[in-house]
């Protein structure tokens, strides 16, 4: 589905991107985290779908145990004690879909059972567009980063094209 | 449609999740030879109509997997908590 | 009939076109089409369910019976929608229902004539012979006859949505209980959102002519709504349906103004509402009275007439009787005779209160008292009623009747979450029982009689709420409406309230109203009775008279009070038998203006009170919702998301049938292989035997297994061990359910001491990863293991034949892939070039084979790399039907196999798990029902009878024997093997039976087919597995 009638005003493009997962086991988090912390050289998000930013990237907790790294450079890593927890790339995985608009609220409540009202700047939430598992990144009033598969992401685009479609 | 509170991301509709059945019954050791434990985690069930203790994955979400205390009559929930927890 | 020059809410100034069954007409901006044809003068909307009686319109809402009609024409064409809730548009096209050829003169009205033949449950008792086929035949005639309106059979353009909202307070209603509470929670600082089905605000209070104090007081509140930006107001919106988690459907229709939506726009729209509390004001509906003809056009609901003529300035009728058992008809009588009708009150309680007597006659009303109305004359249009009253019969013509038969509280909503309602003796009507945290009632619905009152309790309802939510800022007081008496009398009290209370004697007739009166002639008469409707109908002469007409209970579905007494006397005593055996409530209005008096007619045949004989259940949705509103945008293309491999468009691109598997797109064969599926998975088959083949298994589930205790988890989840593998080599593996039933089968790799790779069959992958998930989170939360789906994370292919080395070899020159270095089920993992690649040595085919996996965006790139260099040594891609095949002639298990009923010693794998113990399944594995003899086992069958096929499903027998019964197993998978020229399969055969070289028969009974096989080893092929090392 082509973008040319899409709502005046919304705007939707692909990219890829860097996500490094890690993970830390329960009952050594406290050190994990720590380590995390200390590799990173910033705070970490203490609840999940709170994020942090560190330079050019965002750390997100997507998890109790587990943290995305999300940039588009590749990432200062360096392995994790393997008794404190692991570490796996998963970019390749992921498209990015950024969207922006003013109507995007119009266009996500066609999409996702997420209340764009009350979701905070810089949060995220993984939720289900189209029975498909994605996480959302709010960026600002009127934009938002969608992590898709890979594998749905020229579905997920055609869907979202589609509910900017809709007239008032 | 359910809304369930997920501990971590909060509440969601039920087709969030994936059912995992009933939470009240005890799974042996991984090494336990004992059939009869087995048998009853296996196929035995109380099914109550009640509150009933049972397992529901938020798949779409965090993956964790809850221990949810919902009454089979009425739907209400009266808890939730990370299934790790309840082991502790 | 006729419009009214002024008054109304109507825009005189935007009149509108329509049609209606062809005839042009005018109608105004605000107007419904009901408002609009009585306008216009039409009486006649409809021709009834079953005996196509004439019919007009009853009501002025959702519980219409009666004007059914059809809108729109070829793929939106929408029928059975009531013509008192469409809002008028300019261009809109009407049709009315069930009549041919015409509403005039309906040929089927002679159904009225076959009356005795066709009562309640006619069909089980008569179409019964000749044969048990003949009721088939006979229901084609009967379903044609009966029945509304006509579906479209085009596919519909319009559009249709779904969107999600969410609210901490949500109300459903709008009148002066809904309003109320919608300030009040917003004031709290509650998110609110009022829902209502109109497509004006208001309620009941659009029932009340413009100039009057609850109009000021409705164009007070809504200016303060509209000015709170916490307070959302929906019209033209129907809650359908209250779900667990308060969670509300709602359907929204567009309101553009003309037929059809504007571009883009949405028809209807799905909303699912998630609020956090939920004030359910959805006020009551009147109820008609029973008698004689009650269902000919000109009788309508008193409060319908009133509300055509104060809010649609029409004025239904000159020579009015209004016929009531309580106050509340009074206005509705009083504002007809202030437009100029000549009215006549037959009120069937014996005294009502002086001061309505005295308004009445103030207004040149007359009232008759102890007056029920027997019989309603005139069959196209109701010109006289017949009044039966103590001093003997009495006719009075008129051209409306104006009915009240009390109100029911429309508590549906409240219901659908299994709340039954509960009756209350003292207004005689049921009210929403005990609902749960966070939901709240106000208003009519919960039996509030008055104005004030709904007002009042809208209010304490909405602060309820908000609090319940959180919100509790300061609200003010509620604006009260202050109602004065339209003409002051002497007595100078207020009239102006929906239902007066009365002093509790009249109650017992009055109030809400009262259980239906029968006709007498199916009742046993005791001696010395006096009931009250055998008094008022002064003997049997009148009994005679009244048996000449039916009394309808349920107006849509043609169900008359004689039905309900058929029901009773053959033992359908029960509201639900009562309900299914007469079809009474199962129509379009599900029994809205008939539930009650159904109930109450039937607690007086059994003898019971009206509570003991109960309710039927509500369920949703409330009002008629279309499928497409349902469906919203998940239609044609976009029915359900679509997964594409990396490589997907280099197939689609190179001549590939594509094939759904689930949510994939899989290539299923090439056109450059042959030209149908059954040419082309033969020549590929052979391709790869003899030559190459490429295949995308990019769709295989991939998990990533990493941690101190991996090892010891994945021994524990698979059958065969893994603890002890080496690290760099692959192990095919199988996991078992808990009770010992195979449950998928895969392949693992070591990548390291603490980390493996593990592939799953495509249609499982999603349940492996869940049932990992589950083992560490609930059962040994203590393994320190991380897992985590890397299906999408990799791009799959397989290069399998003879060539496949050389090829390898060719497309990546720098890499060792020698023997030594990657020999069958070894791992080489590099870094070639910019790309990291994984190369398992695995064969699924039986031929040397190698699995290549790469980043996603990089499988494109590297599929093309091998077939650049595969092209010398002919390599060709090949799909899944001819993967399909190869590992049937290799003898492979796959879905087929481990179709949740066999075990590992069924597939004939239980030399894989040896002597090991503490795996999954390993306990209930051993149960004594397992070796059973008779439990069938894996054998190869191979046909021998030439020209004849082996197809998949069929049951296995010995031969001469009967080809009955279960037999002795069946067949699983089936190919046509080239390399054999014979058709092979796998099946499972009884052990006692599977014996190689024993001759068995195939029977697939449905296509007719019984074919000879021997059974032979599964493994038709290098049985020793020689074509896959070295």
């Amino acid at each position: 589905m082509a973008d040319s009638s899409t709502m005046a005003g919304f705007e939707m493009a692909a990219d890829d991107c860097v996500i490094v997962q890690f993970e830390g086991w329960d009952g050594a988090m406290a050190q994990f985290e720590a380590q995390l912390r200390r590799m990173l050289d910033g705070p970490l998000p203490n609840e999940v779908g709170e994020t942090v930013r560190h330079d050019s990237w965002v750390v997100i907790r997507v998890a109790p145990r587990r943290f995305w790294l999300l940039g588009d450079d590749p990432l200062p890593i360096r392995d994790i004690d393997p008794e404190l927890g692991c570490t796996l790339p998963l970019g390749e995985g992921r498209v990015r879909l950024r969207l922006f608009g003013g109507v995007i609220k119009h266009v996500l409540e066609r999409c996702v059972a997420v209340d764009w009202k009350t979701l905070g700047e810089g949060r995220a939430v993984q939720t289900g567009l189209h029975r498909v598992p994605i996480l959302l990144l709010r960026r600002s009033a009127f934009e938002c980063d969608l992590l898709v598969p890979r594998s749905f992401s020229k579905s997920m685009t055609e869907w979202i094209a589609d509910a900017s479609t809709a007239g008032p | 449609m359910l809304r369930i509170e997920c501990p971590c991301c909060g509440p969601r509709d039920h087709d969030e999740f994936r059912y995992g059945g009933d939470a009240s019954v005890t799974r042996p050791a991984y090494d336990d030879p004992d059939f009869e434990a087995w048998y009853r985690y296996v196929f035995v069930r109380e099914n109550p109509a009640g509150l009933h203790r049972e397992y529901w994955q938020h798949v779409v979400g965090c993956r964790q997997w809850l221990v949810v205390e919902r009454d089979t009559r009425s739907h209400t929930i009266a808890s939730i908590r990370f299934a790790r927890e309840t082991r502790a | 009939m006729r419009r009214l020059a002024i008054g109304g809410r109507i825009d005189r100034s935007q009149p509108m076109e329509f049609t209606f069954d062809g005839r042009a007409m005018t109608g105004f901006r605000g107007d419904t089409l009901a408002s609009a044809l009585l306008a216009n003068g039409v009486r006649l909307v409809g021709r009834s369910f079953k005996y196509h009686r004439p019919r007009g319109i009853l009501s002025a809402g959702p519980e219409e019976p009666n004007a059914l009609v059809t809108l729109g024409t070829g793929g939106r064409r929408e029928p059975n929608l009531t013509a008192t809730t469409v809002e008028l548009a300019d261009g809109l096209v009407a049709e009315s229902q069930n009549r041919w050829p015409s509403l005039k003169f309906d040929a089927q009205g002679i159904n009225g004539l076959f009356a005795p033949f066709l009562s309640a449950g006619f069909y089980y008792k008569t179409f019964m012979g000749p044969t048990r086929r003949a009721w088939m035949f006979y229901e084609h005639f009967i379903r044609k006859a009966a029945g509304f309106g006509r579906a479209g059979e085009e596919p519909d353009p319009d559009r249709y949505d779904v969107r999600h909202l969410f609210a901490d307070v949500a109300i459903v209603g709008s009148g002066p209980a809904g309003l109320s509470a919608a300030l009040a929670a917003g004031e709290a600082g509650a998110r609110v959102v009022l829902i209502e089905q109109d497509f004006a605000l208001g309620g009941t209070l659009l029932s009340d002519p413009q100039d009057s104090e609850s109009a000021a007081w409705l164009s007070g509140m809504l200016a303060r709504l509209a000015g709170m930006p916490n307070v959302s107001l929906m019209t033209r919106t129907t809650a359908f349906g209250a779900y667990d988690g308060n969670v509300l459907g709602l359907v929204e229709r567009h309101g553009s103004g003309t037929a059809d939506p504007k571009e883009g726009q949405a028809r209807q729209m799905l909303l699912l509402l998630r609020a956090k509390s939920i004030v359910y004001a959805s006020g009551a509906l009147e109820r008609p009275l029973t008698f004689a003809n009650n269902d000919r056009p000109g009788i309508m609901l008193a409060s319908a007439a009133r509300i055509y003529l104060n809010r649609f300035a029409v004025l239904t009728g000159t020579r009015v009787v209004v016929a009531t058992d309580n106050d509340s008809a009074y206005r509705a009588a009083f504002d007809l005779a202030t437009a100029g009708a000549e009215v006549t009150i037959a009120d069937s309680r014996a005294e009502p209160i002086h001061d309505l007597r005295e308004q009445a006659r103030r207004r040149g009303v007359a009232v008759r008292t102890n007056s029920l109305i027997a019989n309603a004359l005139g069959r196209r249009a109701v010109r006289a009623v017949s009044l039966s009253e103590p001093g003997g019969a009495a006719t009075v013509r008129c051209d409306l009747v104006a009915v009240s038969g009390g109100w029911s509280p429309t508590v549906h909503l409240t219901s659908h979450f299994g709340v039954k309602p509960v009756y209350r003796e003292d207004i005689q009507t049921f009210v929403p029982g005990k609902l749960g945290a966070g939901r709240f009632v106000a208003g009519a619905v919960m039996g509030g009689l008055t104005t004030a009152g709904a007002i009042e309790q809208g209010h304490r309802a909405g602060v309820d709420a908000s609090a319940f939510c959180g919100a509790a800022k300061a609200v003010q007081q509620p604006v009260r409406l202050e109602l004065t008496e339209i003409d002051a009398g002497p007595d100078d009290s207020p009239l102006g309230t929906s239902l007066r209370p009365a002093p509790l004697a009249q109650l017992v007739r009055g109030g809400y109203g009262s259980p239906a009166i029968l006709p007498e002639l199916h009742r046993p008469r005791r001696s010395g009775e006096t009931s009250h409707a055998k008094r008022t109908r002064g003997g049997d002469e009148e009994g005679a008279k009244l048996a000449a007409g039916k009394a309808f209970v349920d107006i849509q579905m043609d169900v008359t009070t004689q039905d309900i007494a058929l029901a009773h006397r053959e033992g359908y005593e029960s509201v639900e038998h009562l309900k299914r055996y007469t079809t009474l409530g199962m129509g379009t209005d599900q029994g809205k203006t008939s539930n009650f008096y159904a109930l109450s007619a039937m607690a007086g045949l059994r003898g019971m009170a009206v509570p003991e004989v109960g309710t039927t259940t509500f369920r949703p949705p409330y009002t008629p919702v279309a499928i497409g509103a349902l469906a919203g945008r998940s239609i044609g293309h976009h029915y359900k998301p679509i997964r594409r491999t990396p490589m997907h468009d280099w197939h689609v691109a190179n001549g590939a049938q594509m094939l759904e598997g689930g949510l994939w797109m899989r290539p299923w064969f090439y056109r450059t292989s042959g030209r149908d599926v059954n040419e082309a998975y033969v020549a590929e088959m052979r391709m790869v035997r003899e030559t190459a083949g490429l295949m995308d298994i990019s769709t295989l589930g991939k998990i990533d297994v990493q941690g101190p205790d991996a090892a010891e988890f994945l021994d524990r989840v698979y059958a065969n061990g893994f603890a002890r593998l080496p690290v760099g080599r692959a192990r095919y593996g199988i996991m078992l359910r808990d009770d010992g039933i195979v449950f998928d089968d895969g392949t693992t790799t070591r990548l390291g001491e603490r980390h493996f790779f593990m592939t799953t069959s495509t249609a499982k992958a999603a349940d492996v990863m869940s049932r990992l998930e589950f083992l560490l989170d609930t059962a040994w939360p203590d393994l320190r293991v991380s897992v985590t789906s890397v299906t999408y994370e990799w791009a799959a292919m397989s290069v399998a034949g003879p060539n496949s080395r050389d090829i390898l070899a060719a497309a990546f020159p720098d890499l060792d892939v020698s023997n030594e270095a990657l020999p069958h089920m070894g791992l080489l993992e590099e870094q070639y070039r910019d790309m990291h690649l994984r190369i398992i040595r695995l064969s699924f085919s039986g031929e040397r084979a190698y699995e290549i996996y790469v980043g996603a965006s990089l499988g494109n790139e590297v599929w093309c790399r091998l077939m650049e260099a595969g092209a010398p040594f002919g390599l060709k891609p090949y799909g899944v039907e001819a993967l399909g095949a190869l590992r049937v002639e290799k003898g492979h298990i796959a879905g087929p196999e481990i179709d949740g009923r066999t075990t590992l010693d069924d597939l004939g794998l239980s030399r894989m798990v040896g002597k090991r113990s503490g795996y999954v399944g390993e306990v209930l594995e051993r149960r004594e029902a397992f070796s059973d003899p008779a439990r069938p086992r894996l054998v190869g069958l191979r046909c021998f009878e030439p020209g004849k096929q082996l197809h998949a499903g069929a049951i296995l027998f010995r031969p001469n024997e009967s080809l009955q019964g279960h037999g002795l197993g069946r067949i699983t998978s089936v190919t046509y093997s080239p390399a054999l020229d014979a058709w092979v399969a796998l099946g499972l055969l009884a052990r006692e039976a599977a014996v190689e070289g024993a001759e068995i028969v195939a029977a697939s009974p449905i296509i007719g087919q019984a074919v000879r096989a021997r059974v032979v080893s599964p493994i038709f092929l290098d049985p020793k597995g020689e074509r896959l090392r070295g």
